[in-house]
């Protein structure tokens, strides 16, 4: 099991690499390659200024060189293995544990891990969240409709499911927040942003006091991830109902529930005891794919409901060419994305006695 | 003793039967029908000017005169469709000849239709066109970029509610009508769901094609492509491409195909790998074909009943993503699309519900039509394949 482990992560390796050097090679072949010309605004700067600040980007970010000499830096930069460079770009000796610098963004002016480490425990909270729910949910409703076979709840709930997986994203985000957080119609959900600015000063837990119920900051934090979850649970859920559905149909005919059934057990049992585990496998595959599409469903939601997460500033870098910060956040979501797939990978090995990878 | 019946009925005839014996599945291609019918024959259906007319004994159809090069294109492409179809020639031969006529059909038209550079859509309004004696105008007499100026509109009026002039899904920021600028949206949807998707196609067949034919160190060097190509989120790589890039139309399709066709190459890549024991198979190469002709006349079309279901949800999927594009604001920037009618709902101060409703509504209807008909594949092709969805092989 150990090698097993230690062999996927050292194939996510080439993997890491091949995804950065695309979205890299797509920066650098794009009319205008990565250069400081988007960095160095104005018209009306004097043509010895412009060049002069021209000059100081590129030496400061490097961005002069040619293109397989600057991703050549960023990757000795980013590697914990490497040339351990000083604040002059000069080449050191080789070290081992040089530690990462992922650089700073000419966007921002700070460094790129600052940036993403206000950033991403946002966007993880959301998915977090988002994930038990969409699982509870979905192992409910297709519980009940395998157990209810072809029943009204059952028909009904196939054709919603597919209807509910087919709306776009942005369409139900657009709806949910035009409706259920206007002024014009229910304004029962705050509009924007993750919690809000009296929040910061609640005490935790809500109590009440002498001006009455105060909402404390974890129920303002509840209260504003509602309508995101929703948003993006939604999708996720209607495919797994559906999956969990045929998978539970399946196992519930099979040979040891008839047995089990035979030798007098209670259905409830055989349901939940011998029934349910089995039909787990299909259900980790999918988790495996969860988060990846989680974390692009959230560059929409965070778009819509204006919550600075990661997706926001994937957008924004992507909008403002900022190299550094975009093959940034390449790696980090192409690495939750392997890190997920192993974690599925393992959790076959919790389900299934069966499953062993030596 | 009791005759076998032995059924006469193709693979392919079957497959399209078991289809459509499903209730959902024939409003999936109701609606998929309708917008084939509103992309092709836009410009008769959405126009500000009058189909026909006739002034003083002279009967016109300024309609024909302002077509442009693009929709005779696509109507004379529509008719070279249905009249390859009604052919009784092999599916091979249809799509050539399908091919064929229509590179011509673009030859012919890029040399022949010249319409007028400028339009002005307010002198179809003025007295020369409306003091005629009789004129029959299109169903919704209203350009999709005419921002009707001349009658003051001030963009974002509600349905129904400017008086005088039937707006029957409202007006959009510049002006222009709704309903007009969604039927001359479904050509962008329709167009680069096909093309995205059939190029995602051509590279995924011929990429897992390879990979599972020789497999050993092919397999294991194209699996490595293959994961990198599905781990790249691939919404961001599209961000990339297109702002790094810059927007058009024939650049998006071909980014959201060439981002898309991993999972095309999973599918054959392992139908592939069952394949090539088989004894038909070992007879081809015994014999000295050429890797092409084994690989697509003898292996690919047993292969190909995982692809349909595929297909279709693969269609559903690049309209998804064009319309997500553009409502980020990156999509193309004068051609109608619902996407970008999308985001203006969300733009301005008030919320503007038939700018999410209409739009939305219809991205959701394509969606959900092609998901009914990629379900309804993959029941009659092999109920299984529901419960084996992503497993990794």
């Amino acid at each position: 099991m150990l090698t097993y482990l230690l062999r996927r992560l050292l194939l996510m390796i080439p993997t890491l690499l091949g995804i950065t050097i695309v979205v890299f090679t797509v920066m650098a072949m794009s009319p205008g390659g990565i250069s400081a010309q988007t960095l160095v605004g104005g018209m009306d700067m004097k043509p010895q200024e412009k060049q002069a600040l021209l000059e100081y980007y590129n030496k400061r970010y490097g961005l002069d060189q040619p293109a397989p000499v600057q991703y050549l830096r960023w990757l000795n930069n980013v590697s914990p293995i490497g040339f351990v460079t000083d604040e002059h770009g000069k080449r050191g000796e080789f070290s081992f544990n040089k530690g990462m610098d992922l650089g700073s963004s000419f966007q921002y002016g700070r460094p790129v891990s600052d940036i993403l480490a206000e950033r991403i425990p946002i966007t993880l909270l959301l998915n977090l969240v988002t994930i038990p729910f969409t699982y509870l949910i979905a192992i409910m409703v297709g519980m009940k409709s395998a157990t209810h076979r072809g029943s009204v709840f059952d028909v009904g709930t196939s054709m919603s499911m597919l209807a509910l997986w087919s709306i776009p994203t942005m369409l139900a985000g657009v709806l949910l927040l035009g409706f259920f957080a206007n002024v014009q119609h229910f304004h029962w959900f705050p509009t924007a942003g993750i919690s809000s600015r009296e929040a910061q000063d609640m005490p935790f837990l809500p109590h009440w006091d002498e001006t009455g119920f105060v909402r404390g900051f974890l129920l303002d934090r509840v209260w504003h991830l509602v309508l995101p979850v929703i948003c993006l649970s939604y999708g996720s859920f209607a495919a797994l109902a559906k999956l969990t559905r045929t998978s539970i149909l399946e196992n519930l005919h099979s040979d040891y529930a008839r047995t089990a059934r035979a030798k007098g057990l209670a259905e409830n049992d055989v349901l939940w005891r011998h029934v349910f585990r089995n039909s787990l496998l299909p259900l980790i595959t999918i988790s495996a794919g969860l988060l990846p599409s989680l974390l692009a469903g959230s560059l929409i939601v965070e778009n819509i409901f204006s919550i600075n997460g990661m997706g926001q500033l994937a957008v924004e870098a992507v909008k403002g060419r900022d190299r550094e910060l975009v093959l940034s956040i390449t790696w980090v979501s192409g690495f939750l994305t392997l890190i997920g797939y192993l974690i599925a990978d393992f959790c076959y090995t919790l389900a299934d006695p069966r499953v062993s990878y030596d | 003793m009791t005759e076998h019946a032995v059924s006469r009925e193709s693979f392919a005839a079957r497959i399209w039967r078991k289809t459509l014996d499903g209730a959902g599945v024939k409003v999936g291609l109701a609606w998929v029908a309708l917008l084939v019918f509103a992309a092709v024959f836009a410009p008769f259906l959405a126009n500000s000017m009058p189909l026909l007319m006739s002034k003083n004994g002279v009967i016109s159809a300024p309609v024909l005169q302002y077509l442009s090069v693009e929709d005779t294109w696509v109507l004379a492409t529509f008719f070279i469709a249905l009249a390859v179809y009604r052919l009784r020639i092999g599916t091979a031969k249809r799509i050539l000849l399908f091919l064929l006529g229509s590179a011509l059909a673009a030859v012919l038209v890029n040399l022949f239709v010249k319409p007028p550079v400028l339009v002005i859509y307010d002198d179809f309004r003025s007295a020369a066109y409306t003091e005629a004696d009789w004129r029959i105008m299109p169903p919704i007499p209203y350009a999709p970029t005419d921002y009707l100026r001349d009658l003051g509109s001030k963009g974002l009026e509600a349905p129904l509610v400017t008086e005088g002039y039937t707006h029957l899904m409202g007006t959009e920021e510049n002006g222009a009508d709704v309903l007009s600028r969604m039927i001359h949206a479904c050509r962008i949807s329709l167009s680069i769901g096909l093309i995205a998707s059939g190029i995602a196609l051509l590279i995924g067949v011929v990429v897992g094609g390879l990979m599972g034919y020789f497999s050993g160190i092919v397999d294991m060097l194209g699996m490595r492509l293959v994961e990198i190509f599905e781990d790249i989120p691939t919404l961001f790589l599209l961000l990339t491409f297109v702002a790094f890039f810059g927007r058009s139309l024939y650049m998006m399709m071909v980014i959201i195909g060439v981002t898309g066709w991993s999972g095309y190459a999973r599918y054959v890549r392992t139908e592939f790998l069952k394949l090539r024991k088989q004894d038909y198979v070992q007879a081809a190469v015994a014999s000295g074909l050429p890797l092409s002709s084994i690989l697509f006349r003898h292996m690919l079309p047993n292969g190909v009943a995982p692809l349909l279901v595929a297909v279709s949800f693969g269609v559903a999927g690049a309209i998804l993503s064009e319309a997500t594009l553009s409502f980020l604001g990156l999509g193309v920037v004068d051609a109608p699309s619902w996407g970008q009618m999308l985001d203006q709902a969300v733009k301005s101060s008030t919320f503007n519900w038939w700018m999410a409703v209409f739009p939305g509504g219809a991205i959701f209807m394509t969606v959900f039509a092609y998901n009914l008909i990629g379900e309804a594949f993959r029941d009659a092709i092999d109920p299984k394949l529901s419960s084996k969805a992503g497993v990794n092989t």
